[in-house]
């Protein structure tokens, strides 16, 4: 009996357990995978049942807005709940499948960037990446900064500077959107091990804390028709997703005011998000990329808009701190000739030119398109905190200030600079980026990627969890998921965060042990 | 006194194509729309037998090539670069097109 509707159990029941995971969505799910049929139990409380249900999804509305300097603010409310998934699955039922590494620079303490590095290398977590994208079936990406190394799909010959490097991508087919069948068995497999049982439609209102305030007493439960619950366990993980583990973090106030887990005052700040930064705008022909001036195979590069494994041009960490840049990544692509605006007259003259210059044919060069993604740097106003509504259980509404500085428009500026000069004296193309900083919150696409809000810091004035993803000050509670990472990097945070999860469950037998 | 046929051939000249079945591929009305933008942003540079000089000194050769390829690089280096409606240039190929702006039709 492995998947329980929570509904149905008789009022006041208790579920319990050695390890008590909030969420059965991808952390939940490789939780599941590496602790089936162990000697333990594990207990997931999944606020969704298998199928979409609006009622539930409501749970996740909120505020948001995004702002930034030089910009009129944009309201974002739609975001929190277009952008998330509560349901068996998580965000996979939504995810693109997009997998990728953070760079070793995303790992690294950057001086010129505040509060940048992580408690642990990028070498450190190569075992766990590998576990990660073994789960997912995508290869394994290599621990430096390496292209795919494939001879028949050449690099861009970039000037040999070192400024630039060739990033992977692989797309896994472990998402409802890429395989709705193979998905389905993805997500409840690992939870049929006679060891694991899934509590769904099981809602977590409040994590209540032992009268000590140092360690978890049991869980809260409240379902949609009114029934409610609890669990306790001898380890609790939140795995709610990148902006409901600060929630409810934050809502668990019971003990103490700020929450659980927030005697700093940290819980919620330095979200960290992606946008994209690319046009296509037919009416004034605009198309932001690269014109190729010897486009003769740029499949490493363009096949990513296929969903196969593919590069994205990206600074090495040499070239960031010789700029005092953050880390950003230029992604190329052929798209549909009806998207694409027509070719004008100056764009045509800017080909012929820059072909001559870079010694090309015209007849050799192509114009791709592209955008930049460039990285959001730990603000601690770019924050969640609670609304003044409550959803239908009663909880307090999320309010998201996604916010920029400065600092990120510069760092943006500066990166497409960069990839101009790369590429430009290197032969290769001109880039086009028609888009200024005014325009940088209106016209970016915001990705849905919720990062930074339970941030992971050895030093529990600096972070909300330790080096284990440990709360600070909690002796059984533990985050999983993207809210723990430091910084965001420059990636889609999905396989990551599956690598910390794999970390975070070689912890877990550790403290599971010393807890028996 | 050249015209701006002459200086599109030129541009063209650069592809290493025939100058003459090359002209056409340098759209005129293109690069004079960007010769225009970079001499409203670089007034000093209005003087089309200066800019010729010192873009296209004597005839057009291989070296002449080469230098121009040499500066461009080193105009982006230097972060020397116009943008107009995105594009990132060098200084070197605003002032390409500022010739072609400032050479009458022929």
């Amino acid at each position: 009996m492995p998947f329980i509707d929570a509904r149905e159990l008789p009022g006041d029941s208790e579920i319990v357990a050695d390890l008590v995971v909030i969420g059965a969505g991808m952390a939940g799910i490789a939780i599941a995978r590496e602790w089936a049929g162990s000697d333990r139990t594990v207990a997931f409380i999944e606020s969704g049942g298998r199928d979409f249900d609006a009622a539930t999804q409501d749970l996740c509305k909120g505020e948001a807005v995004i702002s930034g300097p030089d910009n009129a603010d944009r309201p974002f409310s739609d975001h929190l709940y277009q952008g998330r998934r509560r349901q068996l699955g998580g965000s996979g039922m939504i995810w693109g499948g997009k997998c990728v590494a953070l760079d070793p620079a995303d790992f690294a303490k950057r001086d010129w960037i505040s509060r940048s590095g992580w408690p642990v290398t990028r070498r450190q977590m190569q075992p766990y990446y590998d576990r990660a994208s073994d789960l997912l079936g995508v290869p394994h990406f290599p621990p430096g900064e390496t292209s795919l190394q494939e001879p028949a799909r050449p690099e861009l010959p970039t000037e040999g500077g070192g400024r630039i490097f060739s990033a992977p991508r692989h797309y896994s087919r472990m998402s409802a959107v890429n395989d709705p069948e193979g998905f389905d068995r993805f997500r409840t497999a690992p939870f049929e091990a006679p060891n694991i049982t899934v509590w769904l439609h099981a809602n977590v209102t409040e994590i209540k804390l032992a009268q000590d305030g140092r360690a978890i007493e049991r869980l809260d439960i409240a379902c949609l028709n009114g029934r409610r619950h609890a669990a306790r366990g001898r380890a609790y993980v939140l795995a709610a997703g990148g902006i409901e583990n600060a929630r409810l973090l934050l809502a668990s106030n019971g003990a103490e005011k700020a929450g659980v887990g927030n005697r700093a005052d940290l819980v919620g700040r330095f979200f960290q998000g992606h946008m994209t930064y690319g046009v296509t705008d037919a009416q004034q022909g605009l198309m932001s990329g690269v014109y190729v001036t010897r486009a003769r195979d740029l499949s490493l590069y363009t096949s990513g808009f296929d969903n196969k494994s593919h590069c994205v041009l990206a600074p090495t960490l040499a070239a960031q701190r010789q700029g005092r840049l953050g880390n950003a990544t230029f992604t190329l692509g052929r798209i549909a000739p009806n998207q694409r605006p027509p070719v004008r007259p100056e764009v045509s003259a800017i080909s012929a030119v820059a072909s001559g210059v870079d010694g090309a044919a015209p007849a050799e060069g192509e114009q791709l398109y592209g955008f930049f993604m460039s990285e959001h740097f730990p603000n601690p106003d770019s924050r969640i905190t609670l609304g003044s509504g409550a959803d239908a259980l009663g909880m307090p509404r999320i309010r998201l200030a996604w916010r920029y500085t400065a600092a990120e428009w510069r760092s943006l500026e500066g990166q497409v600079a960069a990839f101009a000069r790369e590429l430009a004296t290197a032969g290769v193309g001109r880039v086009c980026f028609p888009m200024e900083r005014p325009q940088f919150v209106a016209l970016a696409n915001a990705s849905r990627h919720h990062m930074g809000t339970t941030r992971m810091h050895a030093d529990p004035a600096e972070g909300v969890v330790d080096a284990n993803s440990r709360v600070h000050g909690v002796s059984n509670l533990y985050v999983a998921g993207s809210s723990v990472f430091p910084t965001s990097g420059i990636g889609n945070p999905t396989l990551t965060l599956l690598a910390m999860t794999m970390r975070l469950s070689d912890h877990l037998r550790l403290h599971l042990r010393r807890a028996a | 006194m050249i015209d701006r046929r002459q200086v599109l051939a030129a541009l063209a000249a650069l592809a290493a194509c025939p100058a003459a079945a090359a002209a056409a591929t340098v759209d005129p009305e293109g690069a004079r729309r960007i010769g225009d933008a970079y001499l409203a942003a670089h007034p000093a540079a209005r003087d089309a037998a200066r800019l010729r000089a010192a873009l296209m000194p004597g005839d057009w050769s291989a070296a002449a090539l080469a230098r121009l390829r040499s500066r461009v690089a080193a105009d982006f280096r230097a972060g020397r670069v116009f943008a107009y409606r995105g594009w990132r240039l060098s200084d070197t190929e605003g002032r390409l097109f500022a010739l072609v702006a400032l050479t009458p039709n022929g």
